[in-house]
Formats: C-alpha cells, structure tokens, sequence
C-alpha cells in the first residue's frame, strides 16, 4: 500500500519526464563499473542542465553520432531543463519515482549523496579509473564533485573559474583601486556610490550569485571546512568566523555595493549593467569569457574591462591562488540502468571528449588536452585561462551545493534581508543557526 | 420528478464526469491527508509520524504563519480589485450607449493572456534600474519621491505581486456581472425611478438584490482563485525579497520540490483544502444571513 501510494505521489509531475527517461535494466552494482555481456544498441537519456545550445551538449550529440554509426540502434536522448532550480525540481520528482534515466546532471547535494548511499549511482571514481581516464582529470575538477567523505560519483564536464570583472575606468573614475583585502570592499562601494557608479552588478533573482559572497570570508577566514562543519550544525554562524561574513555582508549591503532592486533583476539584467558601463564590477566565472572576453563585447567598455581573482584578508588561511573553480554541474551514472552498452559509450565519449570541448575555448576539466583561444577573443581571454595555471590545492566551494536544501532556501532569503538592512546581523545569525539546528540532522546525522 | 428512464440516463451521463472528477481531485486531496501524516523526503523510507507535521505547521513555523497572513493580504487585495473593479466597471458600461464591445475585449484581454507573460511585463513595470513604467509616470506626474524597487521593497512588493492578479481577472468578472447588470428587468427599475430613487438607492436596493446570487457565485470564485494564487508571485519574487511575499502555495510548493520535505507539503496542502473550504463556507453563510435579513 506505501509503494503504491509512493509511486503515484509522484506520478502527476512525472509522467512526461518518465516517457523520455523510461530506461532498460541492468546491473545494481554501484561498484560493478565493468558490466560483462553483450552490446546491446537503444536509445538512452541524459537528464541535464546545461544550455540547450552550449558546448557541452553540442559535443556530446556529435559524439552520440558517432558512437551510432558503429552501433545502429543506439540515440542519446538529451532532455535539458538549463534553469537549475526548475531542473533541480524535476530531478528530485524522477528519483522520488525511482525512474531517472541511464544519465542525470547534479551538483555533491546532501540529496545527491543520499542517492549515492542508496546504490543508486555508480561510482565514478571507479568508473574514470577502469576507463583510464582518472589521471587525466584535474584534481580540482574531481575534488568539486566529491562528497565529504571523499567519495566521487560525478562525471565533470566542465572547468571554470570565477573573477571579480571590473571596469578600471570606473574605478579610476571614482578613486579607488583594486581591492587588496576583502574588507577593502564596502570601502570601496562608498566610494564609487560617491561617484554616481553601481559598484558590483549582480544576479538577484537566481539568489546563487549573492550567496557566492557568504562564502568568501569563511573561505579565507578558517578554510574550506568552515561550510562542512556549518552545515551539520558543528559550527555556527554565532562563532568568530561565522560573524566575520555576517558582519560583512551587512557591511556590503550599507555601503550600497549591489544595484537599486538587484533581488528582482536577473542574469543578463546585471551582464548588461557591468557590460554597458554602469556597474565598476561583476563577480561571474570563466563561462562568460565569449561575452566578456572577445570582440562581441561593446567596443566602449572592451578595453577598460579586466578582472581580480578573490582577495585574501589579514591572516588569512587560505591563498590568493585559491578561490571558486567549479567543475559545473556534474554528470551521474544510475546503478540501475547500467549496462554495457552506457559503459560502452561513457569510454567511447569520455575518451574523445576532453580535445572536442578544448576546441570550442573552454577549460576542459582534464590536462590532456589544450583550449584553444577564439580568433576574436582579446588578450584577457588568455590571461583567464593562464590562471588556471597557477591554482592552489583549496578551492572555495558554493554553498548552495553544500547546505541542506531548506536551510539552502532560508539562508538565500534571510542574505537578501541582511544586505537590504530588512534585518539586522543578530537577527540573521539567529535565524540561521536556528535554521540549521532544525534541518541539518534530517540531512547530515 | 423525472421519471425512471430519464433518471439513468442522467446517471450515465453524469457518471462518467464525476468519476474524472474524484480521481482527479478527490484522490489527491486524500492522498495528501495521507502523507501528511509521514515524514518523507521521497528516496528515503516513509515514517508515520501521527500528528507531528500538524503540531509543528501550527506551533513551530513562522513561515507558515508569515505566508498564512501574506495569503489573506493578497486575497484581499486581488477581491478589491476583481469583484469591487469588476462592479464598477460593468455598471458603467450598462448606461454606456457606445464602445461597449471594445471596452468589454479590452478588459477582457488581460485573461487570455499567459501568466509567465503577465508576470515579466509586471517586473519590468515595476523595474528601477532600468527604470520602469510605473516609476517613470511617478516622476513625471511629480511624484519622484515614490519612485522605488517595488519588487525589492519588503513594503510595497506583496501589493506589487497582487495587483497583476487582480488586473487579470477583472474583466472575467466584469462580463459575468455585466450579463446579470442588463438581465435585470427594465420595468422594475423604470418604477423605482418614477418613485424617485436616487441612483445609489435604484444600485442598492434594485440591481445589486437582483444579481446577488451572480454576486455569490462570483465572490466564491475569486476567492477560492485568490487563495489559490501561485504562478503570478512565484515568477515575479519567488515569495521575496525574504518571506515579504511568499504565499501559502508558493510555501507549500518550495517545501515540496526544493525542500523535499513532501510529508509536511501536504500538511500544508491540506490547511490550503481547509482554509477555502472555510472561505467559501463563510462567504455563503454571510450573504445568506444578510439575504435574510
């Protein structure tokens, strides 16, 4: 009676998804990375979030081409819902109906890792060494995906790293200059506030880009671990590290650093701000180099725009080298529908991957291959892509990938009160840590 | 009384819809009375918790209660603005001699249109960077010192979000009572003014009697439509800034899909079951104590 109602709970939201995800069986074994038997071609899905029209699913329909040519029968169904929070949604509807398909993007989420924990992805570390392909990957490539106790069941596609872009005329403009410390930064608002300039544009709606800021000082504050302790409620928002970016936040929010009305204004709302010349900075990663980085940009801003990697703070435990470098969203393998014709294709496809999406002008997430700059890209293309060059070993990791999802939610929120001054720093911090003594042991304990 | 033969023929053709209609409503109504007795985050085991979801909705979450408010604010304000908006434009068309069919598709137009579309043209209307319809008529109009991020303001956005909804449907409702309006017998309002009533008293105590029961069905509607309300706010603030403009469903859809926390989603679905139930309970039980008074 449980399964039945179980299964139709979530049936009503399914039941598109489920026809195109609708997947063979196969092994269960998350650890049986090498199914014995024969090929058998079908079509199979990936269930992803990732621009209908970007390099990663251009690369991977050419590839699916090829791999059919040698085995008719065989399709890649590719069904991309790129807006996260609406995928994220789907996603979680299709595992609560047990039918997600042979191939799902997600980020290390406390959800993904209960997934991982019930059998229901393969393991990727496993999967990457038995292809011959483990080395090939960047360490922080890898690292970005894993779970807390080390464990990897993403496949990343993607190396990015995230700069703060900024305009120096504008800064020149306003008297200030590139910040050395992050407590530099409010400072430096009020400044270009002065000056009649937006000092940072910034993506309010998707909530994600303002809570990058959060994780900043922590990061240099007391390191990477801060977040994993934060959110099992091990530390809190009440402690030294956990005032010093509330206190921050509020800081950056007093000192107008964020455009009038940002929580309503979307993703190309704040890229034309920075872009047009009304904003001196822009927090966004290497993604946008074809935007930022290359001659589609507007010819007035092109040679005023250049970019700072994270500052570091007095005393700070973490390097300048080591800020957020995101292997994007990573790609899962489900234990249930494995079989040797999905092995069969990820070694076809992994393998050729890596030179395809180094073509396009993007990082690839391996070191095997070399990313070719753009014929119209200007010389800070290439400088962002050097500084991948040059990374540290501790990478600040985005907490919305971290934190259980309803603390996740509450935290998104209340920031947006902080920065507003809809709250004050105690109210925030209590709220918080409140939020998480009641959330975190259904996900963490 | 029909007689026999006409009686099944009823129930055949009735069965059919009714059986659409509890598989379609009823079922999900029960079956979320049913989860929200479970904690259940849909890919762990469920657990029966009794009473635990209820007790922690009712006590412990002042979400709920901050979006519980929010609903009957936006409510409120989506009433005023349909059934009250809806009334006095369809007694002005009734003295209306020209135009009539173009104002009616006019009002009309915003129904048709899709709510995704409704809520983008909303934000950039109320946009201050760059800055938008409204703010740009306050500054011209020398009302610069209201110019705001109606969005972003914790003050102004829960109004901001409602308003759109009540401009939607205004015009349903219009036409609905503007048909009841022109129904009311011309002979009985011809007396009342050869008695020497007063416009206000030939409204009050003529045509608004007469077209009560339209009345009724209308305030039921627009309230169970209002409680309901979802798409409009969710697209435009996602029930922010903060909790300034979450609604009961857009609270209860993000405790489902973004916390998958489905067990206490239906807790909160079935106080939504409840609450119009109530509303529309309420509603009748006023206009029938006043009817027979």
């Amino acid at each position: 009676m449980r399964r039945l109602f179980r299964a139709a709970a979530v049936a009503a939201a399914a039941a598109l998804a489920l026809t195109a995800c609708a997947g063979a069986g196969g092994s269960s074994d998350p650890a049986n990375v090498s199914p014995a038997g024969e090929i058998k071609p079908r079509e199979i899905s990936w269930l992803l979030s990732r621009p209908a029209d970007g390099a990663v699913i251009n690369i991977m329909k050419k590839l699916a081409g090829d791999y059919a040519k040698d085995h008719p029968g065989f399709a890649l169904n590719l069904i991309t819902t790129p807006d996260r929070p609406s995928y994220i949604q789907k996603l979680e509807t299709l595992a609560a109906a047990n039918k997600l398909p042979e191939l799902f993007d997600t980020d290390a989420t406390p959800f993904a890792q209960q997934l991982a924990k019930q059998g229901k992805m393969v393991d990727a570390g496993k999967l990457l060494k038995s292809l011959g392909t483990y080395d090939t990957y960047r360490p922080g490539a890898l690292d970005y995906q894993r779970f807390d106790d080390g464990s990897l069941y993403m496949i990343p596609f993607q190396f990015e790293l995230e700069f703060i872009w900024y305009n120096k005329a504008l800064l020149e403009k306003a008297g200030v200059t590139v910040p050395k410390s992050l407590d530099d930064i409010p400072a430096m608002c009020t400044a270009l506030r002065k000056a009649g300039i937006t000092p940072i544009a910034i993506d309010g709606q998707d909530q994600w880009p303002l809570e990058r800021y959060v994780a900043y000082q922590p990061f240099r504050e007391a390191g990477p671990e801060l977040v994993q302790k934060l959110k099992k409620g091990d530390a809190k928002f009440a402690d030294p590290a956990g005032q010093k970016t509330v206190q921050w936040m509020a800081e950056l929010g007093k000192a107008k650093c964020f455009q009038d009305g940002f929580s309503a204004q979307g993703y190309s709302d704040a890229q034309n701000q920075f872009t047009s010349g009304q904003a001196a900075m822009y927090n966004i990663g290497t993604w946008e180099l074809p935007s930022l980085a290359t001659d589609k940009l507007n010819p007035a801003a092109r040679d005023n725009i250049d970019f700072f990697t994270l500052p570091t703070t007095h005393g700070a435990v973490t390097s300048a080298n080591e800020f957020v470098s995101p292997s994007g969203i990573g790609m899962a393998v489900n234990a249930k529908t494995y079989d040797p014709l999905v092995s069969d294709f990820l070694k076809f496809a992994l393998a050729k991957y890596p030179a395809e999406y180094a073509a396009t002008g993007a990082l690839s997430p391996t070191t095997n291959v070399q990313t070719a700059v753009p014929a119209n890209a200007t010389p800070l293309y290439k400088k962002a892509l050097d500084t991948a060059n040059d990374l540290g070993s501790k990478q600040a990791m985005p907490w919305d990938t971290q934190l259980d999802p309803t603390t996740n939610g509450r935290l998104q929120q209340e920031l947006v009160l902080l920065v507003q001054g809809n709250i004050t720093p105690e109210q925030f911090t209590s709220t918080m840590d409140e939020t998480i003594k009641q959330n975190a042991p259904k996900f963490f304990k | 009384m029909l007689p026999n033969r006409s009686k099944t023929s009823v129930l055949v053709f009735l069965l059919p819809p009714l059986l659409l209609y509890c598989a379609a409503v009823l079922f999900p109504i029960l079956q979320s009375l049913f989860l929200s007795f479970f904690s259940w985050n849909g890919i762990s085991d469920m657990e029966f918790i009794g009473f635990e979801n209820y007790v922690r909705m009712l006590t412990a979450d002042d979400i709920f209660w901050r979006s519980f408010a929010n609903a009957l604010i936006y409510l409120a304000i989506c009433l005023v603005l349909q059934l009250g908006g809806a009334l006095v434009v369809a007694s002005l068309l009734t003295s209306l001699r020209r135009g009539r069919e173009l104002i009616k598709t006019l009002y009309l137009l915003p129904a048709v249109i899709s709510t995704v579309a409704i809520a983008f043209l909303f934000v950039r209307i109320y946009s201050i960077d760059p800055v938008g319809l409204l703010n740009q008529l306050l500054h011209w109009v020398g009302l610069g010192t209201f110019e705001r991020a109606w969005l972003s303001d914790v003050n102004t956005v829960l109004a901001a979000v409602s308003a759109p909804e009540g401009w939607r449907f205004t015009g349903l409702y219009m036409l609905i009572i503007y048909a009841a309006l022109i129904a009311v017998p011309k002979e009985l309002e011809e007396a009342a003014v050869l008695d020497g009533a007063s416009q206000w008293t030939l409204f009050t105590k003529i045509r608004f009697p007469y077209i009560r029961p339209v009345w009724i069905t209308t305030t039921i509607m627009a309230t169970t439509y209002g409680l309901r309300g979802f798409d409009i706010p969710y697209l435009m603030t996602s029930g922010g800034p903060g909790q300034s403009s979450e609604l009961l469903t857009t609270y209860m859809y993000k405790t489902a899909f973004t916390s998958t926390d489905f067990g206490y989603a239906s807790t909160v679905s079935v106080f939504i079951v409840i609450e119009c139930l109530a509303a529309v309970g309420l509603i009748l039980f006023m206009l029938k104590r006043k009817a027979d008074s």
